[in-house]
C-alpha cells in the first residue's frame, strides 16, 4: 500500500515533469510575519542553538524530556501548529479539517505532496501509525493517552483516504483540535515496535539515517554529551512570501551545555548564537549591548512560560494552621503584604509584569483582567486584616498568635537552584515579618517541588505552572479535585478519573469545578470564553494560590542572523527557526 | 606473590558484596522515586506512573529488585538499564568512559609530576624564597575549589577575546575527523579544566611529599650517607627521596576512583562529556541501575588501586616484602 502509494507519486512527476510535481505538492506559503520584523531571506548559513544537556533517546515519546523536544520540534511536525504571532491554530501536515457530527467527529486533510527527509511519501497510514502505536499508546513513557479517553471512553481514529484521517470522540471536547500538535513519526521506520517496546526505538546511538522527519531538518550527527548537528531537509513542505523554500539554514547545531553560566559564556565567546536568558542576567548582557557586542537582547511579552506563585496547604498537617490557611481572609491579607512590585523590580530587573489568573494576559483569546483584584502592597491594611479575623493577640517577639496560643509561623518550601525563587522567598519572608508572621524558609531543589507539593508535606509553598493558550489544557491545576491541584489535596478522587470529593469543596471551588466541566464539552467559542473570565473572577477573589508575576520572555541573538522570533523551544507547534536567515 | 595478590582479589567479592547491599539500601532509603521529575508535564498521567513504574519493576518489593540487579551482574555481566537514557547502563558509561579516563589520567599525571619535584624542592630548600613561593601558591590552589578556578580562567580567557571556554573542541571542530588542528583544538580548550582540577591536587600532595621528606632528612641514614660524603645529588634521591615516597605509593592507589568522581562539578561547570555528571544526575533522580553501576565501579576501583599500591610498595620497599 505504502510502497504504491510512493510509486504512483513517482510516476506522476515524472510524467508530468515539474510543473505537476510542484502542483501536486502543495507547500504552505510562510506569510504576514512583519509586525515580528521577519524579512524574505536568503538560503544558506549555519545556526548554532544550546541544549541543557544530552537528549536522553530520539523517540519523542520514548522519555519526556525537554532536550529531546527542542530536538524533535525541528525534525517533525504535527497536524496543526500555532501562527507565530496570534498563537491562532494553522494547517500544518493537514492542509485542512472539518468538525461535524456536533463537534464529535473531527476529519484532517492531510498537506499532499508532503516527503519524509529520506524522500519517502507521507500519508494518513503513518498519522494513523503514530497515534494508535505512540501517542495513544498507554505504555509510552512520553505519549498522551490520557489526553484520549473522555469520561472514560476511548477516541478513535481512523483511516478514510490515502490522505483523510477522522477521529471519533465520544462526546464534544473544543480544546481537542489544539492538542493536535503531535509529532508524527514515520511508519515505514518504526513499524516494528510495538507495545512496550516503543520506548526502545531510537536509542541516542541510533544510525543517524534511520531518524526520518517531515521537519526542516533532519539529523546529521549526534556526538554524545557534546553536539547534535541537524542539517536543512530539502523536502521540507514550506516556502517563504517569495516562494524561497524553506529553512533558509543549511544546519542547525545544538551545543550540549549544562551550566547556565557556561552558557552565557559560550554565547559571549561567539560560540551559540542565540540563548534565551532570564531577567536576571538581562542587565549584563543589556549592558554589553550597549557598549557594542555584536548582539541584540530581546524582549516579548510571552504567552508560555511559567509565572510563579505562591499556595498554602489548605490540608497543612496541623490543624491550626490548615483552618488559617483554609480562610479568605487570611490569604487575602497576606496578598497585602505580598509586594509584587518590589519582585518584578529586583528580582526581575524590571522583566516582569502583574499576572493572570491562570491565563496569562497575552492570551488575547481568554485573558479577563483581574487586575483590580490584585490590589496593593499594603502592610497596614495587611495587619488591620489579620486583627479582624481574630489573629491580633501577639506574643513577646511580636509574632501573631493562633487561637491555640502557638505563634503563627510556618514553612515556605521553595526551590534553591533558580534565579528566581530564592530572592522572591527573602522578599516574602521579610515583609510577612513585618506584619507578625514568622515564614521560615525550607529550600529543595526546584525539580522536586511538584513531587513534593503533591506528598502534602508543606506549609506553603512557591512554584510554578506553564501557561497554555487554551484553560483547557491546563485542567489537572485549576479545576478543583485535578491530579495538579495539590494546595487542597482532599478533594481529589481515590482513583484517576472518578469523581472528586465535591462534599470537601468550598463553595467557590464547586463553582469553578463546574465552569471547568462545561467549558469542557461547549463548543462555541463564545460561551467558552464568558465561562473562563467567570473563572478568573473567582479565582482572583478566592485566590487558591496567589500569583506573583508574569516574566517577559528574553532572548539574546547574534547580530549575523535576521528573522529572530522569540522561542521558548518546547512549546509543539510554535517553531520560528525556520525563518532564521544569516546575513 | 602471586598467591598474595590472588588472595587479596578473592577478598574483593564479599566486600563489594556488602558495599553494593549498603549503596542500594541508601539510594532506596531516600524519599522520592524516579519518575517524580516527570510529574510536571501535562503529558504525565497517573496512569503513565503506574506504567512506567511496572516497566522499570520499581512496583516490585526493593530486595527483589537488589536481587534481580545483582544476579544479573553476577551471572551475564548484566548491569540493568538506565531509566533516564533507555539503554544499558554499559552503554551509557561506555560512551563517555574514554574521555573521562584521559580527562581524570592527564590531571592525575599533572598532579604528581608537578607535586612531587616540588614536594622535595621545598623540603630541601625549606627557607628559600622560591619554596616559600610554591607553598603560598599550595596554600591558595587549595583553598580555592576547582570549579570557582575554572570559572575564573574562563573569564580571563573571554577577557582576552578567546573563544575556548567550555567543552572538549570548538563547535565545528567536534564531529570533524581527527586531525592536527583537531588534536591542537583539544589541546586549546583542555588546559582549563586540566589545570582547574589539577592545581587543587598539587597543593595537597605538595605539601605530603614535603612533610616526609622533611621526616626522612632527619634520619640517622641521611647524616651518615652525608657524613661519608656521598655526593648530594646521591644523598637526595638514593637515600631521601627513595625512603620519602613510601607514603606516596599509598595515596597514589586511593585516587584511583577519582577518575570517576573527581571530575562531577567541574565537568557540569566546562561541559566536559565524563561520567562525573551522570552520577550526579543518577543519585539525583533515582536512576538507581545507573547509580549503582557507577558506585560500585567507584568501589572496585578504590580497591583495586589499594591493591596496586600494596604490590607496588611492596615492590619499592624491601622492609614490606619481608614483614
Amino acid at each position: 500500500m505504502h510502497k504504491r502509494s510512493s510509486l504512483v507519486l513517482l510516476s506522476l512527476s515524472l510524467l508530468g515533469g515539474a510543473l505537476l510535481g510542484s502542483a501536486s505538492a502543495a507547500p504552505k506559503k510562510v506569510t504576514g510575519y512583519a509586525s515580528l520584523g521577519v524579512v524574505n531571506g536568503k538560503p544558506g548559513g549555519s545556526y548554532t542553538l544550546v541544549l541543557g544537556d544530552s537528549p536522553q533517546s530520539l523517540l519523542y515519546y520514548g522519555a519526556i524530556d525537554n532536550n529531546l523536544g527542542l530536538l524533535s520540534q525541528q525534525l517533525f511536525d504535527g497536524l496543526v501548529e500555532f501562527n507565530l504571532a496570534t498563537y491562532k491554530l494553522e494547517p500544518a501536515l493537514a492542509e485542512s479539517w472539518a468538525v461535524s457530527n456536533g463537534g464529535k467527529t473531527y476529519t484532517f486533510k492531510l498537506r499532499p505532496g508532503v516527503k519524509w527527509s529520506d524522500g519517502q511519501a507521507f500519508n494518513a497510514d503513518d498519522v494513523v501509525f503514530t497515534y494508535k502505536n505512540f501517542i495513544m499508546n498507554p505504555e509510552a513513557r512520553a505519549g498522551d493517552a490520557g489526553n484520549f479517553k473522555l469520561d472514560g471512553q476511548p477516541v478513535t481514529i481512523k483511516k478514510v483516504g490515502d490522505l483523510t484521517v477522522q477521529f471519533d470522540l465520544p462526546r464534544p471536547a473544543p480544546a481537542f483540535l489544539l492538542q493536535q500538535r503531535y509529532f508524527i513519526l514515520p511508519q515505514h521506520k518504526l513499524a516494528k515496535f510495538t507495545g512496550a517496546d516503543v520506548n526502545k526505538a531510537w536509542p541516542t546511538n541510533v544510525d543517524e539515517a534511520e531518524v526520518v522527519g517531515t521537519g526542516p531538518f533532519k539529523l546529521s550527527r549526534y556526538t554524545a554529551g557534546q553536539k547534535v548537528t541537524l542539517v536543512k531537509n530539502p523536502n521540507y513542505w514550506k516556502v517563504d512570501a517569495a516562494g524561497t523554500r524553506l529553512p533558509y539554514l543549511n544546519s542547525l547545531e545544538f551545543l550540549i551545555v549544562r551550566d547556565p553560566q557556561a552558557q552565557v559564556s559560550q554565547f559571549l565567546a561567539g560560540n551559540l548564537d542565540q540563548l534565551n536568558i532570564s531577567g536576571a542576567q538581562f542587565p549584563d548582557l543589556k549592558s554589553k549591548e550597549v557598549a557594542g557586542a555584536p548582539f541584540k537582547v530581546v524582549r516579548s511579552k510571552a504567552l508560555f512560560g511559567s509565572p510563579p506563585f505562591v499556595a498554602y496547604n489548605f490540608d497543612a498537617k496541623d490543624p491550626a494552621l490548615a483552618k488559617v490557611f483554609s480562610d479568605l481572609r487570611f490569604r487575602r491579607a497576606m496578598q497585602s503584604a505580598l509586594n509584587r512590585e518590589r519582585i518584578i523590580d529586583t528580582v526581575y530587573n524590571g522583566l516582569a509584569s502583574l499576572p493572570g489568573h491562570g491565563v496569562a494576559p497575552a492570551n488575547t483569546a481568554f485573558y479577563a483582567n483581574t487586575q483590580r483584584q490584585l490590589g496593593s502592597f499594603d502592610l497596614a491594611a495587611a495587619n488591620r486584616a489579620l486583627d479582624a479575623m481574630g489573629l491580633s493577640k501577639r506574643n513577646g517577639a511580636g509574632l501573631r498568635l493562633l487561637p491555640n496560643g502557638k505563634p503563627l509561623e510556618f514553612d515556605l518550601t521553595y526551590g534553591t537552584d533558580s534565579a528566581v525563587y530564592p530572592p522572591i522567598a527573602a522578599i516574602l519572608q521579610s515583609d510577612f515579618a513585618k506584619v507578625g508572621v514568622k515564614v521560615n524558609l525550607r529550600g529543595i531543589l526546584a525539580s522536586k517541588l511538584l513531587s513534593t507539593g503533591q506528598s502534602g508535606d508543606w506549609e506553603m509553598i512557591l512554584h510554578a505552572f506553564g501557561d497554555q493558550p487554551d484553560p483547557e489544557l491546563r485542567r489537572p491545576i485549576w479545576q478543583p479535585g485535578g491530579a495538579l491541584y495539590y494546595w487542597h489535596r482532599s478533594l481529589q478522587p481515590a482513583k484517576d478519573g472518578d469523581r472528586p470529593n465535591l462534599a470537601r469543596m468550598l463553595p467557590w471551588e464547586k463553582d469553578i469545578y463546574t465552569i471547568f466541566d462545561d467549558a469542557a464539552t461547549t463548543p462555541e467559542a463564545s460561551k467558552r470564553k464568558a465561562l473562563y473570565t467567570r473563572w478568573q473572577l473567582i479565582f482572583a477573589q478566592n485566590l487558591p494560590v496567589t500569583p506573583i508575576a508574569k516574566p517577559e520572555n528574553i532572548g539574546a541573538v547574534s547580530n549575523k542572523y535576521g528573522n529572530y522570533v522569540y522561542n521558548l523551544g518546547v512549546i509543539p507547534g510554535y517553531n520560528p527557526v525556520p525563518l532564521i536567515y544569516q546575513k | 606473590m602471586l598467591n598474595y595478590a590472588l588472595r587479596r582479589v578473592l577478598g574483593m567479592i564479599p566486600t563489594l558484596l556488602v558495599i553494593s547491599v549498603i549503596c542500594f539500601a541508601v539510594i532506596k532509603l531516600q524519599p522520592g522515586s524516579f519518575v517524580d521529575q516527570y510529574l510536571e508535564d501535562p503529558r504525565f498521567s497517573r496512569e503513565t506512573v503506574e506504567n512506567l513504574t511496572r516497566q522499570l519493576g520499581l512496583d516490585q518489593p526493593a530486595w527483589r529488585q537488589y536481587l534481580n540487579w545483582i544476579t544479573g551482574v553476577v551471572t551475564r555481566l548484566d548491569f540493568g538499564y538506565s531509566f533516564a537514557s533507555n539503554a544499558p547502563v554499559t552503554d551509557v558509561i561506555g560512551e563517555r568512559l574514554g574521555w573521562t579516563v584521559f580527562i581524570a589520567g592527564l590531571t592525575l599525571a599533572l598532579t604528581w609530576l608537578l607535586a612531587v619535584p616540588l614536594g622535595i624542592y621545598t623540603a630541601f630548600h625549606r627557607h628559600g624564597a622560591a619554596a616559600q613561593f610554591a607553598n603560598f601558591m599550595g596554600y591558595v590552589g587549595l583553598a580555592v575549589p576547582d570549579f570557582l578556578a575554572a570559572l575564573l580562567l574562563v573569564v580571563l580567557v573571554r577577557q582576552l577575546g578567546g573563544t575556548n571556554v567550555g567543552g572538549l573542541f570548538s563547535p565545528d571542530l567536534i564531529d570533524a575527523p581527527w586531525s592536527p588542528a583537531k588534536v591542537l583544538d583539544l589541546l586549546a580548550h583542555l588546559w582549563i579544566p586540566v589545570l582547574a582540577v589539577g592545581l587543587e591536587g598539587v597543593a595537597g600532595l605538595m605539601r605530603q611529599m614535603r612533610a616526609s621528606t622533611l621526616d626522612v632528612l632527619s634520619q640517622d641514614y641521611v647524616r651518615t650517607a652525608r657524613a661519608k660524603g656521598l655526593p648530594e645529588g646521591r644523598v637526595i634521591w638514593k637515600h631521601a627521596v627513595r625512603n620519602a615516597v613510601n607514603p606516596l605509593i599509598s595515596l597514589a592507589g586511593l585516587s584511583l576512583p577519582t577518575l570517576i568522581s573527581g571530575t562531577i562539578i567541574i565537568s557540569i561547570v566546562m561541559g566536559l562529556p565524563t561520567i562525573g555528571p551522570l552520577l550526579y544526575d543518577a543519585l539525583l533522580n533515582k536512576d538507581q541501575y545507573t547509580a549503582m553501576t557507577l558506585l560500585m565501579f567507584s568501589a572496585l576501583l578504590l580497591l583495586i588501586g589499594n591493591l596496586l599500591a600494596d604490590l607496588a610498595l611492596a615492590w619499592a620497599d624491601p622492609r614490606v616484602r619481608y614483614a
